[in-house]
């Protein structure tokens, strides 16, 4: 009937040594212990009204037990929240956790640091009625409401105050405008001064920018179209976005629709900068960390930015009619979205995208220099993805290169090496290549070259030392033996793999959700050759080896 | 059992004999015997039977429920009242089981309206509990008043008499008077009437009301003074064009010794007038009628007055357009422990009560300085036994006051902060000299903490509320109370002077606010409508209203010469700790637990219900005109400063 049940009130009376307290005497006694709980929690709740708190403490219920004059509870000080732990096999009986506690440990621990002293600190939480944006009040919530925007009140003939809501008008102070005005015209014209690098740290640190925001988003949007041609300009744009990105007391999501378009547009764009020689691909990069970050941050609230991104990525991907510098952005900015966008989106088009990439990269079939040097970045940037992923897939499950793995590769190191005629490596590629992430041309390894090949493909030997005059080639396909070289990261330029149909149906068992790694690596092994070893764990490829 | 062998055996007899008939007889005759004892024992236990309050109450329910939409929640309105006395004659009846069982199935239908009630009543258990708790006692003694329009009331006869429900009627005779307004049912809006009236009798409000309060404004107080020269300055300037403005002035003060001598409240007409034309600013303080001090009041130095008429001079003018500008004092590093906190009148100095009973005193002036003070340390006197320190040399930048031995729930400053005021949970009120930085005076004589204490309008006597249901007046050189003001049902939990020296307001857990005769000690009126504990008030400059706030956020303004809700002020989410008046009166601030300051269009609002007496249309609610969130800093304490800038101060609490 009470919340105490007669069982508590039996429990009690033996722990304060009353061994045989008769049933109708607990009986009695249930309600009312119920009834002097109830009391003490009301006193506790006056207590805790009046040192203006809204959680009730331990104190509290001191203080309404002083009130009732009886002596406090004791040993519940501490402004920790009680732990409660359930006792082993009952299921309603709870304890607190009361850990024996050694004095010497106490005796011997450092002193804590003291508390910092109370304080007090001034600012202004509304001049005139209009709250001032510093960090000490709370930011903006978006732009304020219309209803809340402006009120006039017209006081008609009886007298009634009338709200009549005006058109609503965003008025921007002063300061904001000049502020604007000065961001833009850095951004537009000096963005290599030290003066641009100053406001950066401004827009991501200020915390009064907040009306600014759909000023700065139109803008942005605005100039990237404009200015396609020019690189400093998008890349100090770019920089603008990410500052205000950064920047905490800002609420930007509700301009993000406004600010992907042109991110976008500067990792996938045909043309950045107007001249050969601009570096666009640093600018595409950029811009794909910066799309990677915001689907990080808001792809949780903003449920299809990252779906309606990736759309537009791997549209620009899988056509082959779009430009390899398209293809580029493409890559890095799925890449930049983490292993599993790569894997679910790279990997199972990357057998079909190397038969249209391979002819490109061949200085035989492709003769303009830009062109091949442009398929080459598309490769380094396809080799990278790639081993995020089967680097990010070897972490997570180590043990997945078990021995068993080891045939398969064999073998399907037997398939690549058993058809070497397919092979059209070219040497003053090598040259032409630009050195890619991760990989540095290593000159040591060619003295690893003459490592013996023996083993399992006695065969190749003859194929290979005829097509390939550079002796790394043949260091290349000799993968299994020259483990210290290939971990030390070497560019690997055995990537025009061949791609027979055995192979393919290898990837596509691959490709499953339930890969293992084992089973991934050998299949990119397929396709990128030793260069992605350079992705795998020194133990991890020794064990494999 | 023996009986039954025996009949056994005369059945059998008669059975061996083959007297069939007697036999069916006798079993006739017996069955009638068994039933009818039966139903003697059903009879009785109904008359003593729980289930009947349980039946009762539940076809009362159902009726009410499916009864005609439009007389519905009127008749509704029966069922609490109905609720509640069911479940304690349950109590007292010793049914615990069954009033247990009673309370959670009904529990619902209440919840919404009357959940910290239902609280208290759950805790019920034995009829000694009854008489002991003062909610359960008041609920007995006193009744509720419903109102109902004639035919909801006809309906509800016709359903008791129909239906025979002795237990309900029983409960609506003993516990409820009706009040029965001929016409149409009433509007839902003035629920608040029927269901917060507890723990006093219509008719003692109603008499407590009926006494008369002079709310107007002291004669010849500095505000007035400073009118005088203004308006005369103004003469000089333009004396046709203020001709009419100097004749309502003279109207009006003629009134205001009128109100003065005969003691008596004029709601004067020409007020309107005069407020037209003449300054806004000065226009709310002057039109008030005027009253004599029943208090011998403290000579003002004249340095002081000169301070608050170059105060009054420069005052900043506020309405629903143009808003005050507020500084915000936020208390860090307080570790949960700051308790109170208030701002002197000029807003250059901050106290903190904590719970470790210690108070501190911030000078904002010189915050900010360089820590070169050590000057003024020499003045340090000798510490006694309560001690203070200015600990300069600790580079610490306030002035820790020692003395309290349990948690400091409230601290105020003296009108011109030359004193201080602290109350604490260990009884004592202790003042303060913020000049000296020591303790002067430790007043005893609450019996149990002390939870609010505060300065009257022009110094010298102060106010204070303790748990031991009592509030005190007291004057700074006597150490006994002046007066001692009891008549509150549970916790008076806040005080506040009227700006007339001549009442002070008390708030209270039982859900009321009083208005108390300084000079008598009597309580003359009565506001009734908080649905939770009232914990913070605030008097208007011109002394007509009253604004209360309360732990659910609810805060209502009150006149206080009709005792009425004038509008409730409906936007906090959380308990409003804090609220001030500006000068002129015009904005009402309020602070509250759930980190906002709020503004409120008080003028027109009490504008709209002017005319809404003379119009009798529907309610205007007060405006908010603005809400000023902090970082997460429940704000304790407002205040307007004489120039009309808002201080407010609260303690940053992350994390909670």
């Amino acid at each position: 009937m009470s919340i105490v049940p007669k069982e508590t009130i039996e429990v009690i009376a033996q722990s304060v040594g009353i061994a045989n307290l008769p049933a109708d005497v607990s009986a009695a006694l249930a309600p009312d212990v119920e009834y002097r709980l109830r009391e003490i929690m009301q006193e506790a709740i006056k207590c805790m009204r009046h040192a203006k708190r809204t959680v009730l403490i331990a104190d509290d219920v001191d203080s309404a037990l002083s009130l009732r004059n009886v002596e406090p509870v004791y040993g519940f000080a501490s402004g920790d929240p009680l732990r409660f732990k359930r006792a082993v096999g009952h299921k309603d009986l709870f304890y607190i956790d009361d850990r024996e506690v050694d004095f010497k440990e106490i005796i011997e621990a450092p002193l804590p640091k003291a508390p910092l002293d109370t304080a007090v600190v001034a600012h202004w939480l509304a001049i005139e009625g209009v709250q001032p944006a510093i960090p000490e009040n709370p930011p903006f919530d978006a732009i304020v409401a219309p209803t809340e925007n402006k009120r006039t009140e017209h006081v008609k003939d009886d007298g009634l105050p009338v709200d009549i809501k005006l058109p609503v008008k965003h008025v921007l102070s002063r300061e904001l405008q000049m502020y604007f005005d000065k961001i833009a015209e850095l951004t537009m014209s000096r963005s290599e001064t030290s003066v641009f690098k100053e406001a950066l740290v401004s827009l991501s640190r200020d915390s009064g920018l907040h009306p600014l925001v759909p000023y700065f988003s139109y803008f942005v949007a605005d100039e990237v179209t404009r200015s396609l041609s020019d690189l400093p300009v998008l890349f100090a744009l770019m920089r603008v976005v990410q500052s205000l990105l950064h920047n905490p007391h800002i609420h930007i999501e509700p301009y993000l629709h406004q600010l992907m378009p042109p991110m976008i547009t500067c990792i996938v764009a045909k043309r950045l900068g107007h001249r050969l020689s601009d570096n666009h691909w640093e600018l595409r990069d950029f811009c794909a960390n910066l799309v990677a970050s915001v689907c990080r941050r808001f792809g949780h609230v903003y449920h299809n930015l990252q779906t309606r991104l990736t759309k537009t990525l791997i549209h620009a991907f899988l056509d082959p009619q779009k430009s390899l510098t398209q293809h580029y952005g493409a890559v890095q900015g799925i890449s930049a979205l983490g292993p599993s966008a790569i894997r679910l989106l790279l990997l199972p088009n990357l057998q079909t995208y190397m038969q249209l990439l391979e002819p490109e990269l061949q200085l035989e079939k492709q003769k303009n220099e830009m062109k091949r040097k442009e398929a080459w970045r598309v490769y380094g940037a396809l080799l990278c993805a790639a081993g995020k992923c089967l680097y990010d897939r070897l972490k997570l499950f180590p043990n997945l290169l078990s021995p068993s793995t080891r045939p398969l590769l064999r073998s399907s190191r037997k398939v690549v090496t058993t058809n070497p005629n397919k092979r059209k490596p070219s040497t003053d590629l090598s040259a032409s290549q630009p050195p890619l992430k991760k990989m540095a041309t290593d000159g040591a390894m060619n003295s690893l070259a003459s490592t013996p090949m023996a083993g399992n493909m006695p065969g190749t030997m003859d194929g290979f030392s005829t097509q390939l005059p550079n002796p790394s080639m043949m260091q290349a396909s000799s993968s299994g033996q020259l483990v210290e070289s290939t971990t030390s990261g070497v560019i690997r330029r055995d990537q025009g793999n061949i791609h027979t149909q055995r192979v393919s149906t290898v990837l596509r068992l691959a490709w499953k959700e339930d890969q293992n790694a084992g089973h991934l690596l050998s299949s990119l092994y397929e396709v990128f050759g030793e260069a992605i070893f350079s992705f795998v764990q020194p133990p991890e490829i020794s064990f494999f080896l | 059992m023996e009986d039954e062998e025996m009949e056994k055996k005369v059945q059998q007899y008669l059975q061996r004999k083959g007297f069939r008939l007697t036999e069916l007889a006798l079993q006739e005759e017996r069955n009638r015997l068994s039933t009818s004892s039966l139903s003697d024992v059903a009879l009785a236990r109904s008359e003593n039977d729980p289930a009947r309050y349980y039946d009762g109450y539940s076809k009362l329910r159902t009726w009410a429920y499916s009864s005609l939409d439009q007389y519905k929640h009127e008749l509704l309105r029966v069922l609490y009242p109905a609720y509640i006395h069911c479940f304690m004659d349950l109590v007292a009846e010793g049914h615990t089981q069954e009033a247990r069982s009673f309370f959670h199935t009904f529990r619902e239908d209440h919840e919404l309206m009357h959940s910290r009630d239902l609280q208290k009543l759950e805790g019920i258990l034995s009829p000694l509990h009854l008489e002991e708790m003062e909610l359960a006692q008041s609920l007995r003694q006193n009744k509720f008043r419903i109102k109902l329009c004639e035919y909801s009331y006809e309906l509800l006869l016709q359903y008791l008499q129909k239906t025979q429900a002795l237990v309900v009627l029983g409960i609506i005779n003993e516990h409820i008077t009706f009040e029965v307004s001929p016409g149409q049912s009433s509007l839902i809006s003035d629920d608040s009437d029927v269901v917060a009236l507890i723990g006093t009798s219509k008719d003692l409000a109603k008499q407590i009301n009926q006494k008369d309060v002079h709310w107007g404004l002291l004669e010849d107080s500095v505000e007035e003074r400073m009118e005088k020269a203004l308006s005369d300055s103004d003469k000089t300037e333009a004396e046709g064009k203020d001709a009419d403005a100097e004749d309502n002035k003279k109207r009006s003060s003629e009134g205001g010794k009128q109100g003065g001598s005969h003691k008596k409240v004029k709601k004067d007409k020409l007020v309107g007038a005069t407020g037209k034309n003449m300054k806004s600013e000065t226009s709310m303080v002057s039109v008030a009628p005027r009253v004599k001090p029943e208090l011998t009041l403290p000579v003002m130095p004249v340095e002081v007055e000169q301070s608050i008429l170059e105060d009054l001079r420069n005052r900043a003018q506020l309405n629903n357009l143009s808003l005050p500008s507020v500084s915000f004092y936020t208390f860090l590093n307080t570790h949960n422990g700051l308790n109170c906190s208030s701002i002197s009148h000029d807003g250059s100095l901050v106290v903190g009560g904590f719970s470790d009973s210690s108070v501190k005193v911030w000078d904002m002036s010189k915050i900010g300085q360089p820590p070169k003070t050590s000057s003024s340390q020499g003045e340090n006197g000798p510490s006694q036994g309560e001690r203070v320190s200015t600990s300069d040399e600790g580079r610490k930048s306030y002035t820790l006051f020692q003395g309290h031995s349990g948690p400091v729930y409230s601290a105020t400053f003296s009108p011109f902060g030359d004193f201080l005021l602290s109350s604490s949970s260990d009884s004592t009120i202790r003042l303060w000299s913020t000049k000296l930085n020591a303790n002067l005076v430790c007043y005893k004589g609450h019996n149990y903490p002390v939870w609010d204490v505060q300065f009257s309008p022009v110094g010298h006597y102060f106010a204070s509320a303790s748990h031991d249901r009592t509030a005190r007046i007291w004057s700074m050189d006597k150490i006994q109370p002046l007066r001692i003001m009891a008549g509150h049902l549970s916790d008076v939990d806040c005080v506040q002077w009227h700006v007339n020296c001549n009442y002070i307001a008390t708030g209270s857990s039982d859900k009321t606010v009083r208005l108390w005769d300084v000079k008598t000690g009597e309580c003359i009126r009565m506001f009734i409508g908080h649905r939770s504990m009232v914990l913070s008030l605030a008097m208007s400059p011109d002394g007509r209203y009253m604004a209360s706030g309360d732990e659910d956020g609810t805060i209502m303004m009150w006149d206080l010469s009709s005792g009425r809700c004038v509008s409730p002020l409906v936007g906090h989410s959380s308990c409003v700790w804090s609220l001030a008046y500006s000068c002129e009166g015009a904005l009402l601030a309020s602070g509250s637990a759930d980190c906002t300051v709020k503004l409120w269009d008080v003028a027109s609002s009490t504008k709209a219900l002017k005319m809404d007496e003379t119009k009798g249309g529907s309610t205007n609610r007060l405006r908010m005109l603005k809400a000023l969130p902090t970082k997460s800093t429940p704000v304790y304490t407002l205040r307007f400063s004489r120039r009309n800038l808002l201080f407010a101060a609260g303690a940053l609490s992350l994390g909670s």
